[in-house]
């Protein structure tokens, strides 16, 4: 009785809510598009597709806000609406609920999508870090931390926006090539705009941050300690195009479409880069002087799949993943 | 005559004390990242602050922000307190109903909105269906418990009396159990505004539903601290205008009231 009245509750909200919804049924999972209600016409060559993308809303967003303005999707049939959502690990649940068709996000989320075989694929890259010189991402410090290399971590803590990703896999590694014991870092998880308040009140000794916070505590009183996934896997992808096995089975047109879109833009955002910091400028309102010394990384839409490899095997080792995803199953280049 | 000004300085009173605590936590707002306690970076004083959102109120991004939050936050409290009323009502009228759901009642009341994220986002993506569930969820109980509580306030006299005048049902629910549960309701009511208002500002920063919580995420991800406080400052100022409304609303509504009425004899 208690729970058919819990349920029956449950159960009107949602109607309300749906009630007040004008898109197709929110719990449909097929993961389909609509497709835009002027292309009924079927002589048409190329289908047009209204796309939902979820993309964090951080500096490398910039190379899509900037192709979404020099019109490469719409020339690929691709009505694109980018919702930058908040935290990667939700995009998934969006992904599976219908309401976004792709997600740009970090590779760990599809890895642990991959182990309960949620039907998360990744249809090619996105981004990845600096092989050489001053990288998209590092561990910082500040100078009277005594923290100078990887090896100074041991024993300290650090922090990460996400427990159990690249971030402090990547940085383990580190630490255990440059003679420290990576498992006596201490993690911690903190906002990556935390960081640079939480070092000055030494609630951490280090902190795993990109730009514009990475600049923000070397410019400052602090310096950087090693960039990790440089140090590791240089080249590592940072973010990656993910969809449903089911969206490429169903809508084979959307995803072609969609890759073509995402390759070209890709290719254009990595020689435009200024369009890419003006779309920041605009989008995240980054102030102009910060988002000109932000570190891009190098936009690409071809996976190098043994880097991802070598990510997983560094997690199982460190007991980070149970087991190493499917790789075939799990990576569908497009 | 003396009775006069002493009234007009009696309902003067509020306002100089509420103008004074404002100005007070202005120089406090002034004072700690002056004085170092906090970093200034991370922390801008109330002018650097004021001067921005001064600035913002010129864009039309803002403006936006604030009707996309006042939509949700609207839409949300509209729907828990129409369901929140017909269950409570229905639910407390019927001692049955009542000891039926009451442990689920106290089991579902605890849980945090903000738990249900995820599941907001399974059902239904980054939408502001989403954000609805959520605030929906927190704002339902707080209406919820006071409908339930308020109709079954009834006066046994009252009751007892009614019964042996012969009135009708319909005659008794709305000279009898109306009138008791309206000062519940709009208590709970008042309620699930602020808590509507704080569970909208929290999905926009979680779920990026447009609105003020998600340009306070795009501030903090742009390191723009000056624009992340003048934007809290834009939720304070709405919370406070919304239980000013609230209040205003009470006093009308329940003018015959004697808590009301007690109100206004101090």
């Amino acid at each position: 009785m208690k729970k058919v009245a819990a349920t029956a509750l449950a159960g009107v909200v949602a109607l309300a809510l749906a009630a007040c919804s004008s898109s197709p049924t929110p719990t449909e999972t097929t993961g389909s598009p609509t497709p835009a209600p002027v292309d009924t016409n079927t002589s048409t060559p190329m289908e047009t597709f209204d796309v939902r993308v979820a993309a964090l809303p951080i500096a490398e967003t910039g190379a899509l806000w900037a192709a979404i303005d020099e019109g490469i999707f719409a020339k690929h049939g691709i009505n694109i609406e980018i919702v930058p959502a908040q935290g990667g690990a939700q995009a998934i649940p969006a992904l599976l609920s219908g309401d976004i068709q792709f997600a740009i996000g970090q590779p760990f989320g599809p890895f642990r999508a991959d182990a309960q075989d949620l039907g998360v694929v990744i249809i090619g890259d996105y981004a990845d870090s600096l092989k050489t010189g001053k990288d998209v991402n590092a561990v910082v410090a500040l100078n009277s931390s005594g923290i100078d290399g990887p090896a100074d971590l041991a024993g300290k803590s650090v922090s990460v926006n996400s427990l159990g990703a690249a971030g402090d896999v990547t940085i383990m590694k580190a630490v255990e090539d440059a003679g420290g014991d990576p498992k006596s870092v201490k993690f911690v998880e903190a906002p990556f705009p935390e960081v640079p308040a939480q070092l000055d009140a030494k609630n951490i000794d280090a902190g795993w941050v990109p730009d514009p916070f990475m600049s923000i505590v070397a410019g400052g009183a602090g310096h950087i300690v090693v960039h990790p996934y440089q140090a590791t896997i240089p080249g590592l992808s940072v973010l990656t195009n993910i969809t449903l096995q089911d969206t490429i089975d169903k809508n084979p047109a959307l995803v072609a479409q969609y890759s073509a879109a995402m390759k070209e833009a890709l290719t254009w955002a990595s020689s435009n880069e200024d369009a890419v910091r003006a779309a920041l400028v605009k989008n995240l309102e980054i102030p102009e002087e910060a988002a000109a010394g932000i570190t891009l990384p190098t936009f690409t839409f071809d996976l190098n799949v043994d880097d991802l490899k070598q990510l997983a095997d560094l997690a199982v080792g460190y007991g980070v993943l149970e087991a190493a995803p499917n790789f075939d199953r799990l990576i569908k280049q497009q | 005559m003396d009775h006069l000004s002493s009234n007009a300085v009696r309902s003067a009173r509020p306002a100089i004390l509420g103008f004074a605590g404002v100005l007070f936590f202005l120089v406090i707002w002034q004072i700690i990242p002056a004085l170092g306690l906090i970093d200034p970076t991370y922390f801008p004083n109330a002018t650097d602050t004021l001067t921005q959102l001064a600035k913002d109120l010129g864009t039309a991004s803002l403006w936006k922000d604030i009707a996309d939050t006042l939509i949700a936050w609207g839409l949300g409290l509209a729907i828990a307190t129409v369901l929140a009323v017909t269950f409570g009502t229905v639910i407390g009228l019927v001692p049955f109903l009542r000891r039926a759901t009451h442990t689920t009642v106290e089991f579902l009341r605890p849980i945090p909105s903000v738990a249900l994220i995820p599941l907001a986002i399974l059902l239904y993506g980054f939408r502001l269906q989403a954000a609805l569930l959520i605030i929906v969820y927190a704002s339902f109980w707080q209406v919820f418990v006071q409908a339930l509580y308020g109709v079954a306030d009834v006066d046994s006299v009252a009751r007892d009396t009614a019964r042996s005048f012969g009135l009708t049902r319909s005659q008794r629910f709305r000279s009898l159990v109306f009138p008791t549960a309206l000062p519940y309701l709009i208590t709970g009511i008042r309620l699930a505004a602020a808590v509507a208002l704080i569970l909208t500002i929290t999905a926009q920063m979680f779920i990026g539903t447009p609105g003020i919580g998600r340009s306070i995420i795009f501030a903090q991800q742009g390191a723009n601290w000056v624009e992340v406080y003048a934007l809290v400052v834009v939720t304070g100022v709405l919370g406070l205008l919304v239980n000013i409304v609230f209040r205003a609303i009470e006093r009308r509504v329940l003018r015959w009231h004697e808590s009301v009425r007690g109100e206004e004899l101090l």
